[in-house]
């Protein structure tokens, strides 16, 4: 499971072309997507998830900050040639969802910048190509609050049993304080919040109604 | 074989014959009779006329539900009822002292109906809510007020099912504060068959806190209970009656975490006085359930 997503902005992809000669019906083979997050803030991510349309291999580059070294943020290959589509003239694989994780990636996606989606679809049969609905989810904080474990679990098993000399017995004292939280649960989820219409005229505020009569 | 036979058959017939001739005779019809087809037909058009199985089907049903103790005074209360119902149906309104023994009347018999069902029996109890709550809307002086139970009646019942459940009246004064209704007002279905429960899960809860203070005072009953102790056992279960609001499964774990026995030994251990039993303060039962029913009230939503 992963969280909701990080916010980022998308750039429209962007085609690569070789030598000087751009003509209409050139077809580049490459796109190039660029991922920026809002704000300059670098983030840690957990996973990539996207829809794919035609593109045949991907290559994720990102441009991380390095925390132990001061200097620049360098570019890290994290996926290199990663297929997408098992045969790229055919339809398999080409609208499928897909999703990166961390784990798969060359090195570790920490304090990234900038995501560099590079999409490769050698074939011809498919004019345009790109991907969809991009998703980022960042590597989830220490503070989760609904994966922490409660704290009133790692005090279930008893410690050492106090002296129960002169006390009452706790199995007696504990059934009927069990009883009583029982009942008075009973009390609160049949508490309604039907109003007694006190204040009510006639059941309605409306303005223009109200007179003196 | 053939001759025994018909004997026996002829000695049933002579017998209900007899019986038929004293049934017409006396005019009584409330015996608990079945009606075969070897009867004349005379007898079950009669009957049925009557309406009697119909009478009879729903007094056996109410027995079969609520299973009393002393069935006959059970029945004749239904009965005695039914006759009352249908008299004030037929009677206008009359002077003012007649209303009001109408009213007592009514109120009787809505607690009587009320008494019926304990409220964990969900669906009996809800049945014996409206009914009640239909026979005290109909009672009152005319003009009638519209939309519920007149405010005073409601509070008239309400302190007549906390004096049936035992509960003093200085303890069960500050609920009745809290649901009660000003007497002009009108008070809806929802909020009498609430008012109703809270009442009867409060006599159960004021006894339950009695047998509590009894398992505390356990090693020597004569005398009071260490005013330390029961406040270490009442304040686990202000604990757990203060469970955050999480899920409803994560807050019963939660709860039942903390008033399970190892956790209460442990509260009752650091509790005790270090000089020794009978030697600090003591709480009295009275004060007991005073703390006991107050950590219930305060959870009852007010009535606005």
């Amino acid at each position: 499971m992963t969280d909701s997503p990080a916010a980022f902005t998308v750039k429209s992809p962007v085609p690569l072309d070789f030598g000087k000669a751009v003509t209409d019906t050139s077809r580049p083979g490459v796109f190039v997507i660029d991922i920026t997050f809002p704000h300059g803030q670098a983030v840690n991510i957990q996973e990539i998830s996207f829809k794919n349309y035609y593109t045949a291999f991907l290559m994720v580059r990102m441009m991380m900050r390095d925390p132990s070294q001061e200097g620049s943020p360098k570019w890290f290959t994290c996926l290199r040639n990663h297929r997408l589509m098992r045969n790229p003239h055919t339809e398999q694989g080409s609208q499928d969802y897909y999703s990166l994780y961390r784990q798969q990636m060359l090195t570790a996606p920490d304090g990234v910048t900038l995501v560099r989606l590079i999409l490769r679809q050698p074939s011809l049969a498919w004019l345009n190509f790109t991907l969809e609905e991009i998703k980022i989810h960042p590597y989830p904080s220490e503070q989760d609050s609904e994966r922490a474990v409660p704290g009133w679990l790692s005090h279930l098993t008893p410690g050492d049993q106090p002296d129960l000399q002169d006390l009452p017995d706790p199995e007696t004292v504990s059934s009927s304080l069990q009883q009583m939280w029982a009942l008075t649960e009973v009390m609160q989820t049949h508490q309604t919040a039907a109003p007694i219409g006190r204040f009510d005229v006639d059941g309605c505020y409306d303005v223009t109604l109200l007179s003196y009569t | 074989m053939q001759v025994h036979r018909s004997m026996r058959t002829n000695h049933f017939l002579f017998a209900n014959q007899t019986t038929m001739a004293e049934k017409r005779r006396s005019g009584v019809s409330g015996i608990l009779s079945d009606s075969k087809p070897a009867k004349p037909d005379t007898e079950t058009e009669f009957l049925s006329q009557l309406g009697v199985g119909v009478l009879l089907r729903g007094a056996l049903l109410k027995l079969a539900e609520v299973r009393p103790e002393d069935p006959i005074a059970f029945l004749a209360d239904h009965f005695g009822n039914l006759a009352s119902e249908s008299e004030n149906g037929a009677a206008g309104c009359g002077d003012a002292e007649q209303q009001n023994t109408q009213e007592q009347q009514q109120l009787e018999r809505a607690l009587w109906h009320l008494r019926l069902a304990h409220h964990s029996q969900r669906s009996a109890f809800n049945n014996n809510v409206r009914v009640a709550y239909e026979l005290l809307v109909q009672s009152g002086q005319r003009p009638r007020v519209g939309g519920g139970v007149r405010g005073k009646i409601y509070a008239e019942m309400l302190r007549c099912l906390c004096r049936e459940g035992e509960v003093p009246e200085a303890t069960a004064a500050p609920l009745l504060r809290r649901i009660q209704c000003h007497d002009h007002e009108a008070v809806p279905f929802e909020l009498f068959r609430q008012g109703v429960l809270t009442c009867a899960v409060f006599s159960d809860y004021v006894r339950k806190s009695r047998s509590l203070y009894a398992s505390v005072c356990h090693p020597c009953p004569e005398t009071p209970a260490e005013r330390a102790l029961c406040q270490a056992v009442l304040g686990t279960l202000r604990d757990a009656l203060d469970t955050s609001d999480c899920a409803d499964s994560a807050r019963f774990l939660e709860a039942s975490a903390k008033i399970a026995p190892c956790k209460l030994a442990e509260a009752m251990a650091s509790a005790r006085s270090p000089a020794g039993p009978q030697t600090g303060p003591t709480m009295d039962a009275r004060e007991f359930e005073d703390a006991a029913a107050a950590l219930f009230i305060t959870r009852v939503r007010p009535t606005s």
